[in-house]
């Protein structure tokens, strides 16, 4: 968040727009973004800010706290504040459609990011390819539990789904499923426990699939969030435990929020996938300036965010290239 | 002769000439003061924020008012007669909904093949209203019977039941709105006919500015001023204005609103008021659904979600009607949303974060409430 | 004797409007002043302008000859001046002594000190003759005995004014006439008073002097011998009263417009039977809890009967209000604020809310405005209603007996067959009450049967050609105009088996 801006700060702005002298490459972008409410939002929304700032570029940042008919407004009301494009994360897939038209009706180039648009065709679209991420994990997940295996009858999978009418959810599972592939002679078929997103549903769900199925050697779930839950489950079933240490369950996610990666520094888990935000922050800014450069009123383009693992064998060298060990370093969880 | 001269004389000293304090007061109370103050608002702002007064701006500010503006005239009545309804939000949500699933031209199994709408009123092929002429005023006609049907539900349970306005609604605002999402499950409806989205986007005037530069990008700078949406509010707003001030109807809402019980005594059919009311309320939450989902092109069963109550009892309450009941007009209504969607406007303009803008807001409201106490506090000092 | 307060060309406006005007006028220390006038006189803006509420707009007030102008009520408090009001202003939760000491408690070391707080209202109860316990909470206390530490508060205090306003009105006899000991006690003690009621023998028989104010104006300032009953009201409402009521116009016709027959509703009414014939006043006598209100809210809708049959012009009467009204039976309720009048709106929105569905052709359409304003102007000059703009000024502006004209008055443009009055005198002043009086023979002589319940005995007498009494929800007694007695109609309201027998109705 900024801090408070004030009438003054209203009227600064004002004055920097009205032409006075400015780089000649700076541009004046409106960030408009759905909320700040988990710690991923507050992440990507940093890094887009941060980027814009440090080249020299105005940004005018707008929450629409949730509200996609809100955030129309917002975009709307950047639009005639004159700004030279907008980037937004939109509330959801839909809106992100009219928001997008909206702004290229009016000659305003708009990159969205990571959340994708039901209809791909129209502005910058920036999409993390969750199938390729979630496969990256469980890739890895799958050679520790064949690596930790005592004895040599098939191995035990689980994955805590996510609610299956969300795009990405489905694409998590996809990859999950794609990557045991690979290993057809070490598997079992895998156990499925539905969480819908939500921690409540997951916590019963999962209690009951571990009260039928003690003996588990690999466990994915659809997203970072999940892993206090699951930790509820585990600990007093002996299971929650570091690598190398007894009753260790081989264990991954997707997102890499601070929490994985705290628990990943402290060998509790041993994967998460995990989307590229500085990557994606970075492709849709580059695509719309080169827009602006280019007196682009109405780009299209699709840019792909193949994203990676990390994992307990490459967290050295690329922990700070995921946003929850950006957030866990400048002390995100201590707050 | 001369005793005309007298009594004109006489006249002149019973009633002197106003004072500066009296004059104040006289605009105090007056009904315009709420549009007075947002120009004065506006004019002094306008130094430091020039897009203020641009014209996409206040094409904006137009286009931001009349979907707001026809909810809030329904809440009008409502809190007219002592009332609220906090079910507006819902049926805003569950009516888009109902008009998108049986409009849509094309539907995603995708999306929507775990709801249970899905292959009883839409299909690939979209809704059973997809393509049939006429059909989008069928779907309005059935989004607006739905309504109807909740807030009547509402009007009999507060009527009949003598169950507290705060409660029903706000029981109706859960379980409505769990049904929309229930309905789509949390699934927003697209692919809605051209027609039907120009209610909410169509522009009847618009005006062309010529090329701008201030952006490094020229725009083309068309902008809306009169558009269907203004249409249908400006309809709703002075249908509302004659209902409340110039039919018998209008009449026993303010009784009602004034003294319940006195109404009862003197033969106003108070039930049958209190139901009408309710309908009105939602009736008006629907047109709100077809101007906010037709601009967002898709029906939404989170329309109507998170803080949009407090825009619509915000901007009601701070135009001048009173939560206290018996007083309250469509015009004040009128000035009430222009100032809070100027107020919102501005807020953007300043880059205020949507937290800051809540409080913001919220002080507003306190202060309008405040303000209302006020001039209630004088209106009886002046008769006492 | 010296003048502790004395006005001089005192006036106040409300928005133009003069509520009291070019009054000069001086209050002798250790009098006891009466001040009559009917409502909207001036009286209450007289008291406010002294309590500090509201400030002149002209004139000055001077407290033993300096200038006095109280700028809130605790700077008048701190003068000396204190009010004993009608409702009064006690927390009902504390003790005595608590409420004496309510806005400074005595401290000792930092902590309250109670002894000193007892002795000094044990003291100040002695005064005043209260055989109370200091410590005894104010809710257990009757209406009079409260009244009582009011009035301790004010000496505590050391108040040199004290003003009563209406103080007798929730007072029983005897607890008026220890009220009365009490003033002539402050008196005797050196303190002023000022009186007000429309109670006039009271006055009268308490006062030395007599203010008389009407529309704002001081009209007659009297010693109070000398200057009787009669005398009083002619200066209050400006002319002579020929009786305190009117002549009856005409007979009652031997019709019968409307009967009860056998109604009972349990606990409430016991078998009770009358007749109302056309032109005919029926006076219904009865003490609080008799079911004289409860019986009029059955006939006329409001509440469920359980038994029994209603008939008017020979037709059954059934429904809610709505069908009551269509069929012909108004009804002017006994709380004229909470049951009658839409206090916030005009007088035309009240005179024209009975009858609004007739000027408009559906409840949707538009109204007739031209001819709802020409009818409620039409009916406002016939009563007299006393008010400025009748399309503006909110009802609660006006005075208790022109809004009680307005709630009868709403009737009236339905001219109804039976009209039900409950309580219509109730705080409204004598000139209203003669105009009320007056309606209701209008009523009557129009073919119309009246209902007029009233729990003021004398006026009852005075109206009507009949009068029933009630107790416990049954009928005790019924009299004829011929044989109207005080002594046995009050007998029979408290129960007692009728001495002669009443000719039944």
């Amino acid at each position: 968040m900024k801090p408070v801006s004030t009438l003054l700060a209203g009227a600064a702005f004002a004055a920097a727009s009205l032409g006075v002298a400015a780089p000649a490459s700076a541009a004046t972008i409106c960030f408009a973004f759905q909320d700040l409410e988990t710690e991923f939002w507050v992440a990507g929304h940093t890094a887009i800010t941060r980027t814009l700032e440090e080249a020299g570029h105005t940004v005018i940042e707008r929450n629409a706290n949730e509200d996609a008919n809100r955030q129309l407004e917002q975009v709307r009301d950047c639009i005639a504040q004159g700004v030279d494009g907008v980037i937004i994360i939109p509330q959801d897939g839909e809106s992100a459609v009219t928001i997008v038209n909206e702004a290229q009706d009016n000659d305003v180039p708009i990159a969205v990011f990571n959340r994708p648009p039901s209809d791909l065709s129209k502005g910058i679209v920036v999409v993390a390819d969750n199938a390729s991420i979630a496969s990256q994990a469980v890739d890895f997940l799958a050679q520790e539990a064949i690596a930790n295996r005592e004895g040599d009858g098939k191995l035990t999978p689980m994955i805590i789904v996510g609610d299956l009418g969300d795009p990405n959810a489905v694409g998590r599972k996809d990859g999950f499923y794609a990557a045991l592939e690979n290993y057809p002679d070490d598997f079992n078929t895998p156990i499925e426990v539905a969480s819908e997103w939500d921690a409540a549903t997951a916590l019963a769900n999962l209690e009951a699939a571990v009260t039928a199925n003690p003996e588990i050697d690999l466990l994915f779930t659809s997203s970072d969030f999940l892993f206090p839950t699951i930790r509820s489950v585990f600990e007093p079933r002996g299971m929650w435990a570091r690598q190398g240490e007894e009753g260790h369950v081989v264990m991954g996610g997707l997102d890499g929020d601070a929490t994985a990666c705290q628990l990943l520094k402290e060998g509790y888990i041993d994967a998460t996938g995990v989307q590229d935000l500085y990557f994606e922050a970075e492709a849709a800014l580059n695509a719309i300036l080169a827009a602006i450069e280019a007196g682009e009123a109405q780009p299209n383009e699709v840019i792909e965010d193949p994203g990676f693992a990390l994992t307990s064998a490459n967290l050295a060298e690329r922990e700070m290239d995921m946003w929850g060990c950006v957030l866990l370093s400048e002390g995100f969880l201590d707050q | 002769m001369n005793d005309g001269g007298l009594s004109a004389a006489h006249s002149a000293r019973e009633t002197p000439v106003p004072s500066m304090r009296q004059r104040a007061m006289r605009l105090f109370l007056s009904d315009f003061f709420v549009l007075y103050l947002s120009l004065a608002y506006f004019l002094v702002l306008m130094p430091f924020l020039p897009t203020l007064s641009n014209p996409a701006n206040i094409a904006n500010i137009l286009s931001n008012m009349w979907p707001l503006l026809v909810v809030a005239v329904g809440q009008t009545f409502v809190l007219t007669i002592a009332g609220i309804d906090l079910s507006q939000g819902s049926v805003v949500g569950f009516t888009s909904v109902v008009g998108a699933m049986l409009l849509a031209t094309t539907a995603s199994p995708d999306v929507l093949s775990n709801a249970p709408i899905w292959g009883t009123i839409i299909t690939e092929n979209g809704g059973p209203l997809a393509g049939v002429p006429g059909g989008v005023a069928i779907a309005i006609l059935v989004m607006v019977a739905a309504g109807a049907l909740i807030g009547a539900a509402n009007g009999i349970a507060i009527a009949h039941f003598q169950m507290p306005p705060f409660m029903v609604t706000l029981v109706t605002m859960i379980v409505i709105s769990a049904l929309a999402i229930y309905l789509t499950q949390s699934e927003n409806i697209r692919n809605l006919p051209e027609s039907y989205i120009q209610l909410g986007k169509g522009d009847i005037v618009s005006v062309y500015f010529g090329e701008q530069d201030e952006s490094r990008i020229p725009r083309r700078q068309i902008h809306s001023f009169v558009t269907y949406p203004m249409l249908i509010a400006v309809t709703v707003a002075i249908c509302a204005h004659v209902l409340l001030n110039r039919t018998v109807f209008g009449r026993q809402v303010f009784a009602i609103g004034i003294n319940r019980k006195a109404a009862k005594i003197s033969g106003v059919p108070v039930k049958r008021v209190i139901v009408l009311v309710f309908t009105i309320s939602a009736i008006c939450a629907t047109v709100g659904a077809i101007l906010y989902s037709t601009r967002l092109e898709a029906g939404r069963p989170t329309l109507g979600d998170g803080n949009f109550l407090l825009d619509v009892i915000g901007a009601t309450v701070i135009g001048g009607t009173s939560l206290f009941g018996g007083k309250g007009k469509i015009i004040w209504t009128v000035f009430g949303v222009f100032f809070f969607v100027l107020l919102s406007n501005t807020l953007n303009l300043m880059n205020l974060s949507s937290f800051h803008i809540d409080m913001v807001k919220g002080t507003v409201i306190v202060a309008a409430a405040l303000l209302d106490v006020l001039r209630t506090r004088l209106i009886q000092g002046d008769a006492l | 004797m010296t003048e502790l307060l004395s006005f001089e060309g005192l006036r106040k406006d409300y928005f133009g409007v003069p509520a009291v005007r070019d009054l000069t006028l001086g209050i002798r220390k250790g009098e006891v002043v009466g001040v009559i006038g009917e409502n909207g006189a001036g009286k209450s803006t007289l008291m406010n302008m002294i309590g500090g509420v509201v400030a002149p707009s002209a004139g000055e007030m001077r407290w033993l000859g300096a200038l006095y102008h109280p700028r809130s009520p605790s700077d008048a408090t701190a003068r000396g001046v204190a009010f004993i009001h009608q409702e009064l202003n006690l927390f009902t939760n504390l003790t005595i002594a608590e409420n004496i000491f309510v806005d400074d408690f005595p401290s000792r070391f930092g902590l309250i000190d109670r002894t000193a707080m007892r002795q000094r209202t044990a003291d100040l109860l002695r005064q005043l003759a209260l055989d109370v316990a200091t410590e005894t909470d104010v809710e257990k206390l009757t209406p009079g005995e409260r009244q009582l530490v009011e009035i301790a508060k004010a000496l505590h205090r050391d108040a040199e004014l004290i003003i009563f306003d209406e103080p007798t009105t929730s007072l029983t006899p005897r607890e008026t006439a220890k009220l009365f000991e009490t003033i002539e006690r402050l008196k005797a003690d050196g303190k002023t008073i000022l009186y007000i009621s429309h109670i006039l023998g009271d006055v009268k028989r308490l006062c030395d002097s007599v203010v008389v104010l009407r529309d704002g104006q001081l009209v007659a300032q009297e010693k109070a011998e000398g200057f009787d009953v009669p005398d009083m009201i002619t200066a209050m409402i400006g002319r002579a009263l020929g009786g305190l009521y009117p002549e009856r116009s005409a007979a009652p016709s031997s019709d019968i417009l409307f009967s009860a027959k056998g109604l009972c509703q349990p606990g409430i009414l016991e078998d009770v039977s009358f007749d109302i014939h056309a032109g005919e006043i029926l006076g219904l006598f009865g003490l609080m809890g008799s079911g004289r209100s409860e019986m009029a809210r059955i006939v006329f809708g409001l509440d469920p009967l359980e038994q029994g049959e209603l008939t008017l012009q020979g037709n059954p009467l059934s429904g809610g209000v709505r069908a009551r009204i269509a069929s012909g039976v108004a009804f002017v309720t006994e709380d004229r604020r909470a049951e009658g009048l839409l206090m916030d709106a005009p007088t035309v929105d009240n005179l024209s809310l009975v009858s609004i569905e007739e000027f408009g052709r559906t409840s949707l359409a538009f109204l007739d405005q031209a001819r709802l304003e020409q009818s409620t102007e039409h009916l406002k000059t016939e009563m007299v209603i006393k008010a400025g703009d009748i399309r503006t000024q909110p009802v609660r502006a006006l005075s208790g007996g022109n809004q009680q004209k307005v709630v009868i008055g709403k009737w009236l443009m339905r001219q109804p067959d039976l009209f039900i009055l409950d309580e219509p005198t109730r705080g409204v002043d004598v000139g209203a009450k003669f105009e009320i009086y007056a309606i209701a023979d209008r009523l009557a002589a129009a073919g119309s049967g009246v209902l007029f319940i009233s729990s003021e005995l004398e006026e009852l007498t005075g109206m009507c050609d009949r009068i029933m009494v009630m107790n416990r929800g049954e009928v005790t007694g019924r009299f004829d105009r011929s044989d109207f007695s005080d002594r046995d109609i009050l007998a029979m309201a408290f129960g007692k088996k009728p001495e002669t027998n009443g000719v039944a109705a």
